[in-house]
């Protein structure tokens, strides 16, 4: 087979992840990576543009913070870069100025969140310098998306490969299986595992998420074992739901409230350096 | 999968994602993998992977099934066959040796790999007037390299950064021709034979861009490269783009392919066109093989539009039953019919029938009824005698590109090197 495969995290690159060696600890790690696929979610709808934009634009935010730390660059700088890299990559073009007014709301929302008393948005001036400021971070972001990917930016999304298995499993009937499977898929995207496993497998995590839940019963003794029919490891499969229901944990205030406030580099490197000896000594 | 939970050991586990890791553990545990390694020695290395236990520890029962069935689906590799996350590396790895080009879209150099020796082409693109970021049309071409890794698609290696976010280069193998040069400088058109050799690797080519769904946009003779071996390499995919199943969903642009090698489709206005285009620049370039020189000269759009007709007649109901419906159509006053089909005879007088056929499917008006790289790669222009030539039978010539220079100007009449050649063959032949 000829077609070119998508770049997967290497062994090195997932043990070692760049944020976790300057310091800072995985579970913020984690939340702040899924708080930016959110923001990409949420300016994603905002702006009308396609899923399959949106999508390729999580994919490429996770890849990119295998290979660069939170201390180098913000979420919402990248996460804005990576939308707007994935919306030409699935020609459907963004204007800059669209998707910066957006993003600035988000943000501005966002650290809002964190004091008291109603938020309210005033936009920016057309000549501002909080769009320049914004454009010029914008242009970066992409550069640097490109330039620390490789320029390897090829993306598989699992859709169709959940309705072919879908299809094969005799499951298209079940609507409600089908749209709950499509759900899981979806708010992986918050999670690195498209990063970590085959499409595959994260489809196949997908589908047993959904069909439990249901309690739609699939051969599941061995020998005969339906995720093995899409090579896909029962480990790997398990592990992918763990990354998925992990999401839906309950958060504390004070989680919630970490993340809000870590929003650029500046403020990651500010939570650093207050809590950099406290986590030295692990 | 039924031992799984045995002889799953951690390592095991690493071993899925790392080819290194996965040799290491392998000598940490001799006693699991020799018999298998002994047997399918070509295999071993992707098969280790899986969880199955190896038939010689476990599972007496069924160790045929495990040993005969493949562990993966195609469509399913292993993990350790996906690439890891590269950064680009610098353009420092590379040392400048000559231009080749200057183009709208940027310079290509040649250069060398200084660790491997290896020469290349570094097309530097033109980032500095970006209003929108990094150019959609860069991205495109990137991607579809990428994507579109063939045997006569120029290879794509790696994409590059200077020291400013302003340079990047896409590294390229060089190849030392293109054949637009190649055909002007040589002597003597390319035989019946080299042309079906060259027609099948560019219909294979195309028939591999339009199964990845990727648009060409610009075929024509000068972004066809062509080595010493006789090999050509589509290149140039500066305005390919990804289509979708329906069709221009998205709104495509006319403003595509160069003017002598586009389709009547999207002369007539269309926005909505699909891999017909490329094929109709396919058939371009078969003629111009055929005639050693470009097959529609035209000045403007009005102008090609009436040398097609005047080469194929007017469009018909039959032969293009949508032509009324496209913007421009309106605009056109059709020329009278004449008798059907007398043109390209007249214009390829020593063409076979079968060759004529084959360009004529390739000329076709309506899109929908115009042949498919696919198809036309099984013509019977193919089959019939003379056959294509082996590649490696290809002459060779000086290369431009790299600065060389052609020993002496091919002046004198051919006839008589033809019959000498003749002699000689024959002489040769004798017993």
């Amino acid at each position: 087979m000829s077609r070119a495969l998508y770049p997967l995290a290497s062994l090195e690159q997932v043990e070692k992840s760049p944020s976790r060696e300057d310091g800072l600890p995985p579970d913020l790690e984690e939340d702040l990576r899924a708080y930016g696929c959110k923001l990409i979610h949420h300016a994603g709808i905002l702006l009308k543009q396609k899923q399959v934009a949106v999508a390729t634009a999580q994919i490429l935010f996770h890849r990119f913070w295998f290979v660069t730390s939170l201390k180098q660059f913000g979420i919402g700088d990248i996460g804005m870069g990576a939308l707007y890299l994935a919306s030409k990559l699935e020609e459907c073009p963004l204007r800059m100025r669209d998707l910066i007014n957006v993003y600035d709301l988000l943000l501005r929302r966002a650290s809002h969140s964190n004091s008291t008393g109603d938020f309210k948005y005033t936009p920016m001036s057309y000549f501002g310098n909080t769009f320049y400021d914004l454009k010029d971070a914008l242009v970066v972001a992409e550069m640097q998306i490109l330039k620390r990917l490789g320029f390897d930016v090829h993306v598989v999304l699992p859709y169709g490969t959940l309705i072919n298995y879908m299809r094969l499993l005799d499951l298209t009937g079940r609507e409600d299986a089908v749209s709950r499977a499509w759900g899981y898929l979806n708010d992986a995207l918050q999670t690195p595992v498209y990063v970590l496993y085959p499409v595959p497998t994260i489809v196949s995590a997908a589908i047993l998420l959904a069909t439990r839940h249901l309690q739609i019963p699939l051969p599941s003794t061995p020998p005969n074992c339906w995720w093995e029919l899409f090579d896909a490891e029962w480990e790997d499969v398990w592990a992918v739901c763990g990354y998925i229901m992990r999401l839906y944990r309950e958060r504390s205030k004070e989680d919630q409230a970490r993340v809000a406030g870590m929003l650029t580099k500046k403020d990651v490197r500010r939570w650093l350096e207050e809590h950099g000896h406290k986590e030295g000594k692990h | 999968m039924s031992d799984s939970f045995e002889s799953s050991t951690p390592s095991r586990k690493r071993s899925r994602w790392d080819h290194e890791v996965d040799e290491g553990d392998d000598q940490l545990l001799p006693t699991r993998q020799v018999s298998k390694r002994r047997s399918k020695p070509k295999t071993s290395k992707l098969s280790e992977y899986s969880n199955t236990p190896s038939p010689s520890t476990k599972s007496p029962v069924k160790p045929s099934i495990a040993a005969v069935r493949p562990r993966h689906s195609i469509y399913a590799p292993p993990r350790t066959l996906y690439p890891s996350l590269q950064p680009a590396r610098s353009v420092y790895s590379y040392e400048r040796l000559n231009q080749i080009e200057e183009g709208s879209y940027g310079v290509v150099f040649r250069a060398r790999d200084k660790q491997t020796g290896d020469i290349v082409a570094l097309k530097k693109l033109k980032l500095d007037e970006e209003k929108h970021g990094f150019p959609i049309t860069a991205l495109r071409e990137i991607n579809a390299l990428m994507a579109c890794r063939h045997e006569n698609v120029v290879n794509i290696r790696e994409v590059v950064v200077g020291d400013t976010l302003t340079q990047v280069f896409v590294v390229m193998d060089f190849i030392e021709h293109d054949l637009k040069t190649l055909i002007t400088l040589m002597p003597a058109p390319f035989l019946q034979s080299e042309i079906k050799t060259l027609m099948l690797q560019l219909l294979s080519a195309v028939s591999h861009c339009h199964y990845h769904w990727i648009l060409h946009r610009d075929l024509k003779t000068s972004n066809l490269l062509m080595n010493n071996r006789g090999t050509i390499k589509v290149a140039d995919f500066g305005l390919a783009r990804r289509y979708g199943d329906p069709i221009g969903v998205d709104g495509l642009t006319q403003l595509v392919v160069t003017l002598w090698y586009r389709a009547p489709e999207i002369l007539l206005g269309a926005t909505t066109y699909s891999t017909a285009i490329d094929i109709w620049s396919v058939g371009c370039i078969f003629a111009e093989l055929l005639l050693k020189e470009p097959l529609f000269q035209a000045k403007s759009e009005m102008e090609l539009i009436s040398m097609i007709f005047k080469l194929l007649g007017p469009p018909t109901s039959s032969s293009w039953p949508d032509y009324t419906t496209l913007p421009l159509a309106k605009s056109i006053t059709l020329p009278p019919q004449q008798s059907h089909g007398s043109g390209l005879r007249q214009r390829f007088s020593y063409l076979t029938n079968a060759g004529l056929n084959l360009l004529s499917k390739m000329l076709t008006y309506d899109p929908e009824q115009r042949i498919t790289a696919e198809e036309a790669m099984q013509h019977p222009y193919f089959k019939e005698s003379p056959l294509p030539k082996h590649p490696d039978l290809f002459g060779s010539f000086p290369s431009a590109a790299a600065g060389e220079k052609r020993r002496k100007p091919f002046d004198s009449p051919s006839a008589p090197q033809r019959l000498a050649d003749y002699n000689l063959i024959t002489d040769f032949d004798l017993p």
